[in-house]
């Protein structure tokens, strides 16, 4: 119970410190919106114009991008130290959690949340799915919610794992921020669309390699069954949630050999 | 002239000292063109045209617009860290104007991206998608002087945000909300025949439509003879008010800056 009061504790010190600067935090938030609506909203006028992309019509893209961004927005407050864990390194953060009473990755996650960028992200997947889900035919009932809740977490997993195995590389080359760009940001562009609009290696990447359509595609399909899933194995909608839970097993697992070879940068 | 000129160059070498930020530009152009590509195609669903608007114009204006926005983008920071660090006083002690030597030092950055982002970005794109020729060796040489216009609407338009640092604490978010716009306005992501009527007369009356998609149109051919003309005297016109105004506030931000300490 000890570690809730410190995750509820160092929340609450982020959320502070951040309404410090009360004008600048909302101008940025909404700043973070807009940035990201962008890609939503040229979508939108491409659909007014087109029917469809894929079979998928504007309000089950939408439904799409929504999970994209709810994940994002947990996996910020949560996972922030170990997205910008480089700089930590560099700048010698990192060797004050070693003298503390807790785990090392415990620490990592409780501490600091990047409030901006979560309520940036999360305002806009709460948005997006007001907006589509009463509207893509999805029937709430209690598998169905249970289902939802799943896929968020395992989506959750999924991207702190990937931020996890970037952090603990750090361990081993000097700069990772290229790795960090294109394992997670650039496929993280990919993910927003349909994987089946892609070619076979980059659908590839996303379903093996960097298991993002198991963020937000496959779990979308358990709900909308569009025509073009049947490319894929219809059991990857049910394991698409516990793919999230085996990412970050993997990254926990390479992240306890990684730490011991940890040498400061001195000071 | 020269010394603006030997800044550029400067600025140029300076980019090629940093092999990573050159490999990652490279890779993140090509997998931008290669999303997006995409996306067309998935639109277009085998249609081999809508409105009259081939899918190889839309690749065309896609890798074109992209070329441009990933060449005009460089620190718009630079004026309020200046401020904030109080550094920008040095600056009024150099024979140089500052306004010049950003423009030249922003070129000289413009230049390393276009020849090392996106022209292996380019050839990339060509293995796997044909794209329109231009409609003549003329046309292919009015579109980079209209380019060359369209850039310093764009660059305007940012330092008459960067300026507003001498009265605010951060314009970071305006500055952000600024490139959205021109991201969506000015046909990057989704191509301005695309756009809905209503809003395509309302980008008409804005400086949005001057800054890509003018050289987009002469390359292509749809601007010809005297339509050309007065498309490149709208991009004129442009500066013309954004350069104004720029240096109004300019003016302004300058008589009012107070820097403490020294």
């Amino acid at each position: 119970m000890g570690e809730l009061r410190i995750a509820v504790q160092s929340l609450k010190m982020s959320v502070q410190a951040r309404m410090q600067y009360r004008v600048d935090t909302l101008v940025a938030s909404i700043a973070v919106f807009v940035r990201e609506s962008a890609n939503i909203i040229v979508i939108y006028l491409a659909l007014l114009k087109f029917d469809a992309i894929n079979g998928w019509n504007v309000n089950e893209m939408l439904f799409l991008f929504s999970i994209l961004f709810l994940t994002y927005a947990v996996v910020v407050s949560l996972f922030a130290d170990l997205r910008d864990f480089s700089r930590m390194i560099r700048e010698g953060r990192f060797d004050r959690l070693l003298v503390r009473p807790r785990g090392l990755l415990l620490q990592l996650i409780l501490n600091n949340a990047d409030v901006i960028a979560s309520v940036g992200h999360g305002t806009l997947g709460i948005l997006l799915f007001l907006l589509s889900a009463g509207r893509v035919g999805i029937e709430w009932n209690p598998v169905t919610i249970l289902y939802y809740l799943c896929a968020i977490i395992g989506g959750v997993l999924m991207q702190g794992g990937i931020f996890i195995i970037c952090s603990a590389l750090s361990f081993y080359f000097v700069e990772t921020g290229s790795i960090r760009s294109i394992f997670y940001w650039d496929m993280r562009r990919f993910a927003g669309y349909p994987i089946s609009i892609y070619n076979k290696l980059i659908q590839t990447l996303l379903m093996y390699v960097v298991p993002f359509a198991f963020v937000n595609y496959f779990p979308a399909q358990f709900f909308l069954r569009k025509p073009d899933m049947a490319g894929y194995n219809e059991a990857y909608i049910y394991i698409a949630p516990l793919v999230g839970v085996f990412v970050y097993l993997l990254a926990y697992l390479f992240w306890r050999v990684s730490v011991r070879r940890y040498y400061s940068t001195g000071n | 002239m020269r010394a603006y000129l030997e800044i550029a160059v400067r600025k140029f070498q300076d980019k090629m000292a940093y092999r990573l930020d050159f490999f990652m530009g490279i890779v993140n152009t090509a997998i931008t063109i290669v999303v997006y590509l995409c996306i067309y195609r998935a639109l277009y669903a085998g249609a081999s045209e809508v409105d009259g608007i081939t899918y190889r114009m839309v690749a065309t204006n896609f890798v074109i617009t992209l070329g441009l926005s990933n060449a005009f983008g460089y620190n718009e920071m630079f004026l309020q860290d200046k401020v904030h660090d109080g550094s920008i006083t040095n600056e009024f002690l150099k024979p140089v104007s500052f306004t010049l030597r950003l423009l030249a030092e922003n070129v000289g950055e413009g230049a390393f991206k276009l020849i090392f982002h996106f022209l292996p970005a380019l050839l990339f794109t060509l293995l796997h998608t044909r794209l329109c020729p231009p409609k003549s060796a003329l046309h292919l040489l009015a579109m980079l002087g209209s380019v060359a216009l369209g850039y310093l609407i764009l660059w305007l338009l940012s330092f008459i945000i960067q300026t507003w640092s001498f009265w605010l604490f951060s314009v970071w978010g305006i500055i952000t909300i600024k490139n959205v716009l021109v991201s969506i306005l000015a046909g990057t992501l989704l191509p301005m025949w695309f756009m809905p009527a209503a809003l395509r007369r309302v980008i008409a009356c804005t400086p949005f439509e001057s800054i890509y998609f003018t050289p987009v149109r002469i390359y292509l051919g749809e601007l010809d003879g005297a339509q050309l003309l007065s498309g490149v005297a709208v991009q004129t016109a442009w500066i013309a008010v954004l350069g104004l105004a720029a240096w109004i506030f300019w003016r302004r931000g300058v008589k009012k800056l107070v820097v403490q300490g020294g």
